[in-house]
């Protein structure tokens, strides 16, 4: 009883105090976790723990039966083409994203933070940082129009340029181009704004003493700018891989993953075998192999970040 | 560096000016194609602009759409969210930060490694907890699994670490509960955390779309961005329609955020969060 409340120095004057006072504490701890520790339990320890149970079962919850498969559902995973396809589809889609992101981001923030003129320096972090803050549905159904066949903007700019229209959608060499592009407007406001933070924590005094060198601008970003960044581009590589793995509303918007297959990222196709197909023991499987390659890539990448750091 | 406007500075400012006005294209876009009229669609023609300003689009949202029942939806379900997210965030970080029990390391582990796990691993689970407790197709289906967040209780319990003990104490001495310590003491020193957080919990709330697309499927529950999809689906050739109806809803969405940009952006520097 003491040892719980070391850390209380009045109660150690007078005992009566004392175990009132740790009574009253005692009970405010229960009424306050309680709730909340239940919350947490139906809502995310119980689903994790039933989500790895489930996949051991073919579950369809119409007939709501649940015949024990043991791993079946893994086995029939590598055996199912159009799983290894969104797979592979997942992969291409965030390697491409993140990487043009995080460059884009970064170019953009530096030459954001060089201006040296406030208004205009805020007015820039606000146009890119706007299309942050819609929801993603609504961007994607704004970027639909804008991408439709015979009156959409793009294929306009390409009538203007006497260019053949494209099928930004539904030409399998596109679409899934089509989306990263519509990902990325939506999406770079984070990471600017992110980088600018980081770019302004360098001390000035950093540049100058370069500067005096003589170093071209090329070599101060390569050699100062970068290794300093290292902590802000681990984290935003980071977050930035992991959101995007679970991007789903454009996808299910624009391209309900076709065509083809060629836009079927892994979220999408968890949630259509789920809810459309009715296979919740199959896609919680699948689900699994997805929080498997998610914390793996993870942690692949806190690793690799962290040599970056010592060497 | 020379405090003087160099040809450098200019070149990349000129950029940044060309970049930026492709960011606000979509923008100008979503505008002019609202003001499409019915005919300019029909008869696809459609140019960038529209042959005659009409608000055709506009009226038909007002007329056809249940839009105050969405707005009211979206709204309802994401103040009640922030709230209630901020409260046991705080209570819970309290509690981590400045008191003892047994279990309390592995429970605030526990609670931290949910931060890791997608949606998608816990969304089939969570709908069937949902429907055994009959609230499929509820509001209250969006907002009971989203009133903790473990993201929230370890920002809390940061920050609480940081006040010191003896202003806590001193406190205790004039007689105060806990409750009213955590109220008075510990939430006005954590604001600018609190304030940040609620931000993005509510904007997140706001724009969710993927569990009210899992649980909600009738029109006049539904919220803002799943209800903007369905219309979608029903006004599919129009497109002026479901343009006017975007325009409305990203509207106060841009007014909210002008106002609140700074602590928008001070918030994402913070807390790193989306």
């Amino acid at each position: 009883m003491s040892t719980a409340i070391s850390t209380n120095k009045a109660d150690k004057v007078n005992p009566a105090v004392k175990s009132t006072a740790y009574r009253a504490k005692r009970r405010f701890i229960i009424i306050s976790l309680v709730p909340i520790l239940l919350l947490f339990g139906v809502f995310a320890f119980l689903p994790i723990a039933w989500s790895l149970g489930l996949s051991a079962f073919k579950y369809d919850p119409l007939s709501s039966n649940a015949i024990y498969v043991g791993a079946e559902n893994y086995i029939r995973m590598f055996q199912d083409s159009i799983f290894l396809k969104s797979l592979w589809v997942t992969f291409k889609f965030v390697f491409i994203a993140v990487l043009i992101n995080i460059v884009i981001t970064l170019l953009i923030a530096s030459a954001i933070q060089r201006v040296r003129i406030p208004w205009l320096k805020n007015g820039f972090r606000t146009v890119f940082f706007l299309p942050t803050i819609a929801p993603l549905a609504g961007t994607a159904i704004v970027w639909n129009t804008m991408f439709n066949y015979n009156d959409g903007l793009f294929n306009m700019i390409l009538a203007k340029l006497n260019m053949a229209p494209i099928q930004w959608l539904s030409d399998p060499h596109y679409a899934l181009y089509s989306i990263i592009m519509m990902t990325l407007w939506a999406d770079i406001g984070y990471n600017i704004v992110l980088f600018i933070a980081g770019l302004d924590s360098i001390p000035d005094m950093y540049y100058e003493a370069a500067t005096l060198e003589g170093a071209g601008r090329w070599h101060v970003f390569l050699h100062i700018t970068l290794p300093l960044l290292r902590r802000t581009l681990l984290f935003v590589s980071i977050t930035t891989v992991v959101s995007y793995f679970q991007a789903f509303p454009q996808f299910q918007i624009m391209t309900k993953g076709g065509p083809f297959n060629e836009t079927r990222v892994l979220s999408l196709q968890i949630y259509e075998q789920a809810f459309s197909s009715s296979n919740m023991g199959y896609a919680s499987a699948m689900a699994t192999v997805f929080l498997m390659i998610i914390l793996l890539v993870t942690l692949l990448q806190l690793r690799w970040g962290r040599t970056q750091w010592e060497h | 560096m020379p405090r003087k406007f160099s040809l450098w500075e200019g070149f990349t400012i000129a950029v940044l000016a060309v970049i930026a006005c492709v960011m606000l294209l979509p923008y100008v876009w979503m505008v002019l194609s609202s003001l499409k009229s019915n005919m300019d669609i029909v008869s696809g023609s459609g140019g960038f602009f529209p042959s005659k300003p009409s608000l055709d689009g506009y009226r038909t949202v007002f007329s056809e759409a249940p839009f105050v029942t969405w707005l009211l939806n979206s709204l309802v379900t994401s103040v009640i969210i922030t709230v209630v997210t901020l409260f046991t965030s705080a209570l819970a970080g309290y509690v981590f930060a400045k008191h003892q029990f047994k279990g309390k390391k592995l429970l605030f582990i526990l609670i931290l490694a949910t931060m890791m796990i997608p949606f998608q691993v816990i969304m089939i689970p969570t709908y069937l907890i949902t429907a055994e407790l009959g609230l499929v197709n509820h509001l209250l289906a969006i907002i009971l699994p989203n009133l903790v967040s473990s993201y929230g209780v370890f920002l809390a319990k940061q920050f609480i670490e940081e006040i010191p003990q003896e202003l806590l104490e001193a406190a205790r001495m004039d007689g105060s509960g806990e409750f009213r310590l955590m109220l008075r003491i510990v939430m006005p020193l954590i604001l600018p955390m609190l304030s940040a957080l609620g931000i993005f919990t509510f904007m997140n709330s706001w724009n969710n779309y993927l569990w009210p697309l899992i649980v909600l499927n009738d029109e006049s529950k539904m919220t803002v961005p799943l209800a903007l999809v369905y219309f979608n689906g029903t006004h599919q050739v129009n497109y002026n329609v479901v343009m006017s109806a975007a325009v409305l809803i990203t509207i106060p969405v841009i007014i909210m955020f002008l106002i609140f940009q700074k602590q928008f952006i001070k918030g994402l520097a913070m807390t790193g969060m989306k």
